[in-house]
């Protein structure tokens, strides 16, 4: 058969031959091995993105709860500190109040001393008055009887008195003190 | 300052050197053509129709053109698979120069199918890398000015493969039976026809081509006809015609086959019967 334009069924199909092996072998040699690898790292990268993407989650839910947390035992130790100081209050006030009732028997208690204490010296220095009354009034009547004698016994017993009273004023407040 | 007078001694010399150019070229354009052995008319039929240089191959007359096709596949097939086998192996997550040229060019055809046949791009991928690939480079394979002789003894330069309008239209009628093959599969009956109604794609398809590669060719032939064309012209058609050409046509064709492919392997929508209403 005479085509016109030198078109030649034979080459036709020769041409046909070698372009379907030509692109049979470009499929195979390049352009699968390179869209795999294309793919492969596409993966690879996405499988990063996702693992960025849930660290970052993770991280965002670790913060959260974290703060939670923090906002939580902020809470628990503002009510920790205000039942301590509380608690404080309460103790303070117990001991300043049993302080003041022991402060307040102690003295109660040392009056009371004190007081039995005076009763006791001024009845021992009464004793001690008789009795130098009684030793001064033998003396008087062993001894000679003079007016000068008499003034002088009596300045003497009354300084006695008066010395033993001071006396024993002393020991008093000394004790009370 | 500096800077000004030496952009003025640049002008001067560019200026200088074009009009020597410019006069060369007259020159050589006027000069009188040497002994031919084939006319213009000759050697554009020739060009066009591929009658009379003939090459031998295991005993039959064919088409030069046939020749470089066979020498492009065997070069491509070779470097694919140095590259298989050397290069992709070794290809790494973030790419260098060479990784970036093959990737790009995969991903170039891999998302031109993806975006025109929205249903089994693979398949056509791949087709379309083979087709473009193989445009591309039997288009510049001119270039190379390989030389073989032919059955009358005379030494010709192989032209581009897709320059035989056989080679066109074995490319043309090759991706109207995928996309006819992809409709029958996928459509059945009703993908067949509707693939069947562009009877004129492998027509278009194949002159498209033919004629793309051919202009170029025939301008091409007609500056290397004349000896004095041959010197700085040469370059400014080759890479209008050629290289251009080569992009173009690579394009064109996996767009088309791409886009056709999709619409056959597009799922059709059934048909609701809607019954007649009854004429009361």
């Amino acid at each position: 058969m005479d085509i016109p334009l030198n078109i030649d069924i034979l080459q036709i199909l020769l041409h046909m031959l070698n372009f379907v092996i030509l692109a049979g072998g470009l499929s195979f040699l390049l352009y699968k091995p390179v869209n795999r690898f294309l793919e492969q790292r596409r993966e690879h990268f996405a499988q990063i993105e996702k693992e960025n993407k849930e660290a970052t989650e993770e991280n965002e839910r670790l913060r959260a709860e974290y703060e939670q947390k923090l906002k939580s035992a902020e809470e628990e130790i503002l009510e920790q500190k205000k039942a301590a100081e509380k608690e404080l209050a309460n103790a303070s006030a117990k001991y300043i109040g049993e302080a003041k009732e022991r402060a307040a028997s102690i003295i109660l208690a040392a009056e009371r001393e004190a007081e039995d204490r005076k009763e006791h010296i001024l009845e021992s220095a009464q004793t001690e008055i008789g009795e130098l009354v009684v030793a001064a009034t033998q003396k008087l009547l062993s001894d000679t009887v003079t007016p000068e004698r008499n003034s002088a016994l009596y300045d003497e017993f009354i300084r006695v008195a008066e010395d033993t009273v001071a006396e024993s004023r002393k020991k008093h407040d000394r004790k009370s003190v | 300052m500096k800077s000004d007078n030496k952009s003025k001694r640049f002008l001067f010399l560019a200026i200088w050197l074009l009009i020597i150019a410019i006069i060369i070229v007259g020159i050589v354009a006027f000069w009188p053509p040497g002994a031919k052995h084939e006319t213009i008319k000759e050697t554009m039929q020739d060009g066009v129709l591929h009658e009379h240089n003939r090459i031998s191959l295991f005993g039959l007359e064919v088409n030069p053109a046939l020749i470089s096709a066979y020498i492009v596949t065997a070069v491509l097939l070779i470097a694919a698979a140095l590259i298989r086998i050397f290069a992709i192996p070794k290809f790494k997550l973030i790419p260098g120069k060479f990784q970036s040229i093959i990737e790009k060019l995969v991903e170039f055809f891999s998302d031109m199918a993806n975006n025109n046949s929205h249903h089994k791009p693979k398949f056509i991928g791949a087709y379309i890398f083979g087709a473009g690939v193989y445009i591309f480079f039997s288009t510049i394979f001119e270039l190379f000015g390989i030389q073989a002789v032919t059955t009358d003894g005379a030494s010709i330069s192989l032209p581009a493969p897709i320059s035989d309008i056989n080679a066109a239209i074995a490319l043309g009628v090759l991706s109207y039976a995928i996309i006819l093959g992809a409709g029958i599969r996928f459509g059945g009956l009703r993908g067949a026809l509707g693939v069947l109604k562009d009877f004129s794609l492998p027509i278009s398809m194949s002159f498209r081509l033919f004629g793309a590669l051919l202009s170029g060719l025939l301008v091409t032939e007609l500056v290397y006809y004349y000896v004095g064309l041959s010197f700085v012209l040469p370059v400014i058609v080759a890479v209008l015609f050629t290289l251009l050409h080569a992009l173009i046509q690579t394009y064109v064709l996996a767009t088309l086959v791409s886009i056709f492919y999709g619409e056959a392997v597009e799922p059709k929508p059934k048909k609701v019967k809607v019954k007649k209403k009854e004429v009361i």
